[in-house]
């Protein structure tokens, strides 16, 4: 027994960490290299227990990083993997992990359901049988809104407060539409319709300042909108949809906007916008590529190209990344400000189906959820390029939409009629 | 001191011989002193004070000589003692000289032998006054010259005093015969020519001269390998021989050659001696053999190195016997028969014979035209080394690129659009590649859109739909589906909404520009209310099933098959005139496919086993391509309008190139099962053939702007996921039209996109 303790090579170990609450002395361990990441955990508990002498500790589970990249294997395989020796002192980060998300609630709609987007208090929906849904986040329906003659493929929210809301609504029949909900009465209206789109509408998103939206069309036409009440739009009465008549409230009111800009160059489907800035705005196309636009020269800034149709892109705000959901099995990770053809960071494989949604968290920089066509949304840490850090399963068919702009909900929503509600639990911000 | 050991010993010698001599006869002791005088001369360079010693004491002997000889052996013995004593004397460490010396020693006897023979007949007298141990001869003072010079004298020479030597009276040659006869000692008597002398050998001398003779020491009793012991051996000894500490002098360095050193380092500094370039070790060899710059040579060694022997003859056989057996006889026809041949076509130039015995075979009469006839072949023909070309069959096969680098092409099934209740007969993608229909057996129309699977539109028809296309143009937004013995125009309504609008007022235009034209065989209808609200719009009436329809590419023209129809089963449709037409009188065949050019006028009829290309607007047949093959299914054309790739039920897949030739330009057959549908990708260098087996096999057809190069054709994926369901597999397929991707029907209900 002795012989074989002695026979594994060992090797020094330096823990750090960035989360200062849980910083440990600087001293490096000497560990057999067989070691894998609970061993890891449990000495890091006992370190952090002897100097916790004076409060409760309370175990915790660590997630351990070399060189920015997670410890999934044993420290032996590591070490091979990446060309090391036992010889030098291999320095790891732990962070405390990221807890796992519980099922929240399963919000059952009438058809696929092709967009989501939440606020603290509020759920908003998208439908392919042409209605958009409010929910609260507590699972009960608060309204249904027929409006659109074809189905919806992308909501976001405008502005939300305690008396109510102004969204944003894109369809297949080539409008979007901007609706303004009222809390206490319950009531909704559709302030504006928007046309100018020649096919169907397939993403919609509101900028920074609320102050004006992006719309893609199949065509690839980019065009910019203003939210104001009376920028941008000829005050015409929209009265010659027969189907409209279905709402008669919003018809009156409903007056027809017209773009503020209109931005040509992709050659086929836009898919996905997301701003990065209060000028500019990034759109991925079936085209294969990422293009990022200055809507004060109305230019194209930057061409990325890439291999695949992108399905879906998010861009981080705090680390100025961008992911990209694409027909294949991969989330892309780009650096949007390399000129280069290097743009892509990392790719992250674990889908087995096109990723249709990609969405970082809002209030940390390393995770992000994805969801595919595999039936999973998956959560994952930007380290980690090859295991998601939770695959949350309750789909039972193609994942189309997800949301994380609350930090408390991960929402998706899937060709199964249903949209799941997932509690990033206990995440401490 | 060795010389001196050797002089000893022969001084012992000769004084024991001579103590004898004394005795016997008082005939000749010069000899002895001869011999001594002789060793003497040899080793007196080693030490000549002992040898001197010596012989003054002899000569001192010589003075009371005669009278007493006990005297002179006392004094004899005494010089022995002397001699003796000397050798005490003796360092060990000169004995290792000794073996030397005593080869000296006898060298030179051998070379004196005849000097001392000369100087035997010296007067008795005068012997041992003339003695003296520094000259070779003192009885003769003549010197070494020829003797022959005093043949003219009566003297022979001089004595040491000068007094002339008179030569003895010598007899005539009867004295010599007499001398002969009486004197027993004749033989051994010799003439001292020194002297003129004659002298008679004694025993003693005899021995001596026997001795010498057999190459042997002169003294019998000396024995030159007497034992002794080697000190200085090759081998190393722990001890030193002697116990004398070394010289000091072996501590110091020399300062004579220190000086010597110092003398050439300084002129080796100064340069006046350069130091010794060292020897080119290389040896130096003319090349006898190396190529010679005349052709001559090269051709000659070619011909030492490559030497090709000539042909064997073939050994002779049963017919070449003397005594063949029997069947190797010929027969009188036989015999007839060579006879009348050629002789350079005769299978063998002899005829074979039977000999009873050996004995009785004749000579060859042809013996020496057959060895002419050999070496003349020999000359004639040059003998050449017969190359093996190696062939691989490896390297028979094409050079195909590897299917990841003809990448981008569908790889695997993404979405599959499950929603039909039975066999997806076809499927057409909208021009744009949002959307695309089906048509099923389960007698509905589907339209979904690709990206996500989802259907968006369900049309009941009244039956099975043959086929659907969508209208190429993108200006209309329209379907035909052919649906029994109708064909069926329906405005999907996806898309641009002004688009959808614009194809019905399109369509309401054509009514009222002309009227219907009723063709007979085609009859144009309106749909009814209720179902232009379900989005059909116009029915084309045919008399029997319509199996296959297809639009031209501006979208105004489609064309429609009926196989059943007999010449009336081809009809060309004008949307904006609602008007057909057929454009062949007579019937070639059972008509498969109809196929537009997609910039040319011309309309391609795939019949069962030909396809014929008509141009429409000359109206007359251009080409007629021989596919091969049994039953055609399936007919598309690329999009530049010159290659066709034609599917058929024999499960072969024939790629034509019309500029080319009307035969196949080369014939796949990977299929197992038959091929229901063929189709180029309208971008990328891509097609594929769907089969009954359940398999699209893709594969990538680059087609050069260059027309000298031919296309490449690498077949790239297998394509599974449908199932077979009884016996059918995948029914129809399309590719995107802008992405990579294929759609694919199949009998197992289900579209599948391959990504």
């Amino acid at each position: 027994m002795e012989t074989d303790e002695n026979a594994v090579a060992h090797i020094q170990v330096k823990f750090f960490t960035k989360q200062q609450q849980y910083a440990i002395q600087d001293i490096p361990y000497s560990l057999p290299v067989n070691v894998g990441t609970t061993e890891l955990n449990e000495l890091l508990n006992g370190i952090l227990k002897a100097d916790f002498v004076e409060t409760e500790w309370k175990k915790l589970n660590f997630d351990f990083l070399h060189n920015g990249e997670f410890l999934r294997t044993n420290l032996t395989e590591h070490i091979e993997s990446k060309g090391l020796t036992t010889e030098t002192v291999l320095e790891v980060e732990y962070v405390e992990q990221t807890p796992a998300p519980r099922p929240q609630d399963s919000l059952k709609h009438d058809d696929w359901v092709s967009a989501v987007k939440s606020t603290p208090d509020l759920i908003l929906t998208g439908c392919y049988d042409n209605t958009i849904h409010l929910w609260t986040p507590k699972g009960s329906h608060l309204m249904t809104i027929p409006g659109h003659l074809g189905p919806v493929k992308a909501v976001d929210w405008i502005s939300h407060d305690e008396n109510g809301g102004q969204f944003v609504s894109a369809s297949h029949d080539q409008t979007l539409m901007i609706w303004q909900w009222d809390r206490q009465k319950n009531s909704i209206e559709c302030a504006h319709v928007c046309r100018g789109h020649t096919r169907s509408v397939e993403c919609v998103k509101v900028d920074a300042s609320h102050t004006r939206f992006a719309s893609g069309c199949w065509d690839g036409m980019l065009k910019i909108w203003s939210t104001g009440e009376d920028e941008g739009g000829s005050g015409e009465p929209d009265d010659h949809e027969q189907s409209q008549k279905k709402l008669k409230t919003n018809q009156q009111k409903s007056v027809t906007r017209t773009p503020l800009l209109t931005l040509a160059g992709h050659k086929e489907s836009l898919s996905s916008i997301v701003w990065t800035d209060t000028g500019e705005v990034c759109t991925g196309s079936w085209d294969h590529t990422i293009r990022t636009w200055d809507l004060e020269s109305g230019a194209n800034k930057l061409t990325l190209p890439g291999a695949k149709v992108l399905l879906n892109l998010s861009w981080s705000p705090s680390s100025h990344l961008l992911l990209s959901g694409s027909a294949d099995r991969h989330v892309r990770l780009w650096d949007v400000r390399v000129p280069d053809g290097t743009a892509v960071k990392s790719t992250y494989t674990s889908h087995s189906g096109w990723v249709s949604c990609v969405s970082w968290s809002p209030n940390d920089t390393n995770l992000f959820i994805s969801g595919s066509y595999d039936n999973l949304l998956k959560l994952w840490d930007v380290r980690s390029t090859s295991v998601p850090l939770f695959n949350m399963t309750g789909h039972e068919n193609k994942i189309l939409c997800c949301d994380w702009s609350v930090p408390d909900h991960m929402i998706s929503g899937g060709a199964d009629t249903t949209v799941k509600i997932f509690e990033a639990a206990g995440h401490s911000s | 001191m060795a010389a001196a050991i050797d002089n000893m010993s022969s001084q012992v010698k000769k004084v024991t011989e001579k103590r004898k001599l004394n005795e016997e006869t008082d005939k000749d002791p010069g000899f002895f002193d001869e011999q001594y005088n002789m060793k003497n001369d040899a080793n007196d360079l080693s030490d000549t004070s002992d040898s001197e010693e010596s012989i003054f004491s002899e000569l001192d002997d010589i003075e009371g000589e005669e009278s007493d000889s006990g005297k002179s052996v006392s004094t004899d013995e005494s010089s022995l003692e002397n001699s003796e004593e000397n050798s005490k004397d003796d360092d060990a460490e000169e004995e290792d000289l000794r073996k030397e010396e005593m080869k000296k020693d006898n060298t030179t006897i051998v070379t004196n032998v005849g000097s001392w023979l000369d100087s035997k007949n010296m007067p008795e007298v005068d012997e041992y006054e003339e003695d003296s141990s520094d000259e070779e001869d003192i009885r003769n003072t003549v010197g070494n010259i020829p003797l022959e010079w005093y043949n003219d004298y009566p003297h022979i020479g001089y004595d040491w005093r000068g007094r002339k030597i008179v030569k003895p009276a010598t007899g005539d040659e009867l004295d010599k015969f007499l001398d002969k006869m009486d004197n027993p000692d004749y033989w051994r008597t010799v003439k001292d020519r020194q002297t003129g002398q004659s002298v008679i050998l004694s025993d003693q001398d005899l021995d001596i001269v026997q001795q010498i003779q057999a190459g042997k020491y002169p003294d019998v009793s000396y024995n030159p390998y007497e034992p002794w012991v080697d000190f200085f051996s090759h081998d190393t000894m722990v001890h030193p021989v002697t116990r004398q500490p070394e010289h000091k002098r072996s501590f110091i360095p020399s300062k004579i050659e220190k000086e010597k050193v110092s003398k050439i380092l300084h002129a080796i500094k100064m340069g006046w001696i350069k130091p010794r370039v060292p020897k080119d070790e290389t040896a130096k060899f003319y090349d006898l053999w190396k190529d010679g710059e005349s052709s001559q040579t090269a051709a000659m060694e070619r011909r030492l190195k490559h030497h090709i022997p000539a042909p064997k003859l073939m050994l002779p056989g049963h017919e070449e016997s003397y005594n063949p057996p029997p069947e190797y006889l010929l027969t009188p026809d036989e015999v007839e028969a060579w006879e009348n041949q050629e002789p350079e076509t005769r299978k063998i130039n002899f005829i074979p014979k039977k000999y009873p015995h050996l004995r009785s075979v004749p000579a060859y009469t042809r013996f020496i035209n057959d060895r002419f006839e050999r070496c003349l072949d020999l000359y004639l023909c040059p003998r050449q080394r017969k190359m093996r070309v190696h062939v691989r069959p490896e390297d028979l096969i094409p050079k195909l690129p590897k299917p990841r680098d003809l990448q981008p092409f569908p790889t695997i099934c993404s979405i599959v659009y499950i929603g039909h209740e039975d066999f997806v007969r076809c499927i057409s993608v909208e021009p744009t590649g949002q959307f695309f229909a089906s048509g099923s057996d389960d007698r509905t129309i589907r339209i979904w859109e690709v990206a996500t699977g989802r259907c968006l539109k369900t049309l009941q028809v009244e039956g099975t739909v043959k086929d659907i296309s969508w209208c190429p143009n993108s200006n209309l937004c329209l379907v035909a589906a052919a649906i029994n013995s109708t064909v069926v125009l329906l405005n999907p309504g996806t898309g641009d909404k002004l688009l959808a609008n614009g194809t019905d007022a399109t369509l309401k235009n054509s009514l009222t520009e002309g009227e219907t034209k009723d063709s007979g065989a085609v009859v144009w209808k309106e749909v009814p209310a209720e179902k232009y609200d379900t989005g059909f719009r116009l029915t084309l009436e045919f008399k029997k099933e319509v199996s296959k329809v297809t639009w031209h590419s501006k979208g105004d023209y489609f064309a429609t098959v009926e196989p059943q129809a007999g010449d009336g089963s081809v009809m060309l449709h004008q949307l904006s005139r609602r008007r057909s037409q057929n454009p062949f009188r007579k019937s070639k065949g059972l008509v498969q496919s109809v196929l537009f050019h997609p910039t040319r006028p011309y309309l391609f009829v795939a019949t069962q086993r030909y396809v014929r290309v008509y141009n429409l607007l000359k109206q007359e047949l251009t080409k007629k391509l021989l596919t091969n093959c049994k039953w055609v299914s399936s007919i598309a054309i690329h999009p530049k309008g010159d290659n066709v790739i034609i599917g058929s039920y024999d499960c072969r897949l024939g790629w034509f190139d019309l500029d080319l030739s009307t035969k196949p330009y080369q014939t796949l057959r990977h299929h197992k099962k038959a091929i229901r549908q063929v189709s180029y990708h309208k971008r990328y260098p891509l097609f594929a053939s769907a089969s009954d087996d359940g398999t699209v096999i893709v594969c990538h057809g680059m087609v050069y702007a260059d027309l000298l190069q031919n296309p490449l054709i690498v077949p790239v994926k297998i394509l599974r996921g449908h199932k077979v369901n009884k016996a059918l597999g995948v029914l129809d397929c399309m590719f995107h039209p802008t992405q990579p991707w294929l759609l694919s029907a199949g009998a197992d209900h289900t579209v599948r996109l391959f990504t």
